[in-house]
């Protein structure tokens, strides 16, 4: 029994820290379902293309993932604004069908953009401290789960703290909690919408540099990434940072408990969180929140 | 919203169709350059693929991001088959039979989905597929399946114009089969579903049996012309066979022709195997070239090309030459 707890305890805390950065990718695909409940499909490429802009960066300028941030977030910020102003206000205008296949095309792009300036082969960010471990009591944990973990929670009360004290913040949480009395009050909705678009931006932008730290990528890894996110929401709830942040740690922990109870197997590793989301999505169809 | 069909079609359009069918058919036997049976077979899969998109997008308003699931699936079956001496013209059914069972089986759980939630539990079976195919291996030594994928064995007879024939067969069974649903109490059902769920069932549609209906004949349709895509290039691997690409191509042929319209499909498949025959050389700014052109569609001309067409009125002129034909036929 207690070697089975010790053996237990590297995948637990493992899947906990890789929470923190599900918990990022999902808060940005969670800010623009909830203002405009629609499912941004591109968000995984989005979040790919956050690896590659760093892994280019740090190509060209020699600097660390973590700096080049600096420049990734105003960035992705503006990339982000016109991208829904332009694009996607439009087709929401029409259609929430017509909006989720302008997303399509996005991810399209953005997919094949990394193919063709980056090639298809696997890359990943190869800082000198991307393989340090530490030990804690007789676990040994890689340094990136942590970062990743500490990302998740970072952005998280970034985010919370925005949401609560600006005024851009109250507008957004305002037009997803009830669009139209939002509107009456005030509040212009596609201004808003292109707001919450451009921070789910940075959110891809910061977990492009975390994802690119602990896993490889190539331009087609975002779709996983997008499911997983959507099942977090799914699990976690709607407009609750702490319902999204538990989300994360249990799909975390699916893919390392899943990993770890099917002895190592990818199979069992990169099946699980899948069947997790369509399990939930077939017992609750609306979500955990529904609407 | 969808332009209506509030246009007389005289007669002679379907007999004209069946002379194209007709000269199409002739074409392997009449010696056209085999380059031209390489360009009409891709165009005839994309057309296939397209229909059952729209039948299931345009006309029952279920945005489904799985064909990937369906295509992989019957090319699987039927290159696994082979491996075990089946024939591939049983393989080809076999095959479009597995991904309409595969249908059978998620509809359940995913017709309680609606709208995005559907469109994103539909991409997730492809995924966890692929994932799936990756590591499993049930016939041949340790070079193939898995992540390598199969060749499809005993086919080195079937030539380009029999691949060609199959290819011209479906494509015209999928025009069919939807002009054919389109004048059904079925496609009655399906456009009501499209445009009001919960009216649709308070007017008494079966929209569980109806919607269910529309998937299982677009998950054997689509699985068929997966399954003679791999006759034709007789590889599959589970990177290729579940490529979102299967997705992609009828997605964009749908919505750049005109979704829920029923010329929609042919010409956005026309533009899009252009496009990709047009831009072969490029890699991937092919792909990159298609989706922005995709974006344009979607904020520009939400109803396509077609909806476009009809809009300016640009049947109008041909529509009234058959018609004056006519007439001068029934005179005579």
């Amino acid at each position: 029994m207690e070697d089975f707890l010790v053996g237990l305890a590297p995948p637990l805390i493992k899947g906990i820290l890789l929470g923190g950065l599900y918990v990022v990718i999902a808060l940005g695909l969670s800010l623009v379902f909830g203002v405009m409940k629609l499912i941004n499909v591109g968000h995984g490429d989005l979040v790919v293309l956050g690896s590659y802009f760093a892994w280019a960066i740090m190509g060209w300028l020699g600097i660390d993932p973590f700096l080049s941030l600096v420049m990734g977030v105003p960035l992705f910020f503006v990339l982000g604004f016109f991208v829904q102003k332009f694009i996607i206000n439009r087709t929401l205008r029409i259609s929430l069908d017509a909006a989720l296949i302008a997303c399509f095309g996005i991810s399209i792009v953005v997919q094949s953009l990394c193919q063709a300036i980056w090639t298809p082969f696997n890359r990943s960010l190869l800082t000198d401290y991307r393989l340090l471990t530490f030990d804690v009591g007789a676990v040994t944990i890689p340094l990136r789960y942590l970062l990743d973990f500490i990302g998740g929670l970072a952005v998280m009360i970034a985010l919370r703290e925005f949401l609560r004290r600006t005024y851009l913040g109250r507008a957004i949480s305002a037009a997803s909690q009830n669009e139209p009395v939002a509107q009456r009050m005030g509040i212009n909705p596609n201004r808003v919408y292109s707001f919450a678009f451009a921070i789910a931006m940075t959110c891809a932008a910061v977990a492009g540099v975390l994802q690119g730290l602990t896993f490889s990528f190539h331009p087609t890894s975002g779709p996983p990434f997008l499911i997983i996110s959507f099942g977090v929401i799914i699990l976690g709830g709607l407009g609750s940072m702490a319902g999204t942040f538990i989300g994360g740690m249990i799909f975390g922990l699916t893919q390392t408990l899943g990993g770890y109870f099917s002895g190592g197997s990818m199979l069992v590793q990169t099946i699980a969180p899948y069947l997790l989301v369509f399990v939930v999505l077939s017992i609750r169809p609306q979500g955990i929140f529904g609407r | 919203m969808v332009v209506r069909d509030k246009m007389k079609i005289p007669r002679l359009t379907t007999l004209a169709s069946i002379a194209v069918l007709v000269v199409l058919a002739l074409f392997p036997l009449i010696g056209v350059p085999l380059r031209w049976l390489n360009y009409l077979f891709p165009f005839f899969i994309y057309l296939a693929l397209a229909n059952m998109w729209n039948l299931l997008a345009g006309y029952t308003g279920l945005i489904c991001l799985c064909p990937h699931a369906f295509v992989g699936l019957a090319g699987y079956t039927m290159a696994i088959g082979t491996w075990v001496g089946v024939p591939f013209q049983v393989g080809l059914i076999a095959g479009a039979a597995v991904a309409a069972l595969f249908a059978l089986l998620i509809s359940y759980p995913v017709f309680r989905m609606r709208g995005i939630y559907f469109a994103i539990g539909t991409l997730i079976l492809p995924e966890a597929l692929k994932a799936w195919f990756n590591f499993w291996r049930p016939v041949g030594n340790e070079y193939q399946g898995m992540g390598a994928g199969y060749s499809v064995t005993g086919v080195a007879g079937v030539t380009l114009g029999d691949t060609y024939w199959l290819g011209l067969a479906i494509a015209a069974v999928s025009i069919f089969v939807v002009h054919i649903i389109l004048r059904s109490r079925l496609g009655l059902g399906l456009t009501a579903i499209r445009d009001n769920e919960n009216t649709a069932a308070s007017s008494g549609v079966n929209i569980f049996r109806l919607k269910l209906s529309s998937f299982l004949i677009a998950a054997f349709i689509m699985g068929i012309a997966g399954a003679v895509w791999y006759l034709y290039s007789p590889r599959i691997n589970p990177t290729g066979g579940f490529s979102i690409s299967w997705l992609l191509l009828p997605l964009m042929a749908t919505v750049i022709g005109g979704e829920g319209l029923e010329e929609g499909p042919i010409i956005g498949a026309a533009i899009v195997t252009f496009l990709r025959f047009l831009l072969a050389d490029y890699g991937a700014w092919s792909l990159f070239i298609q989706g922005i052109i995709l974006l344009v569609v979607v904020v520009a001309m939400p109803q396509g090309i077609a909806g476009l067409l009809r809009q300016v009125g640009a049947y109008r002129f041909p529509l009234r030459l058959f018609q004056a034909a006519e007439g001068k036929i029934r005179r005579t």
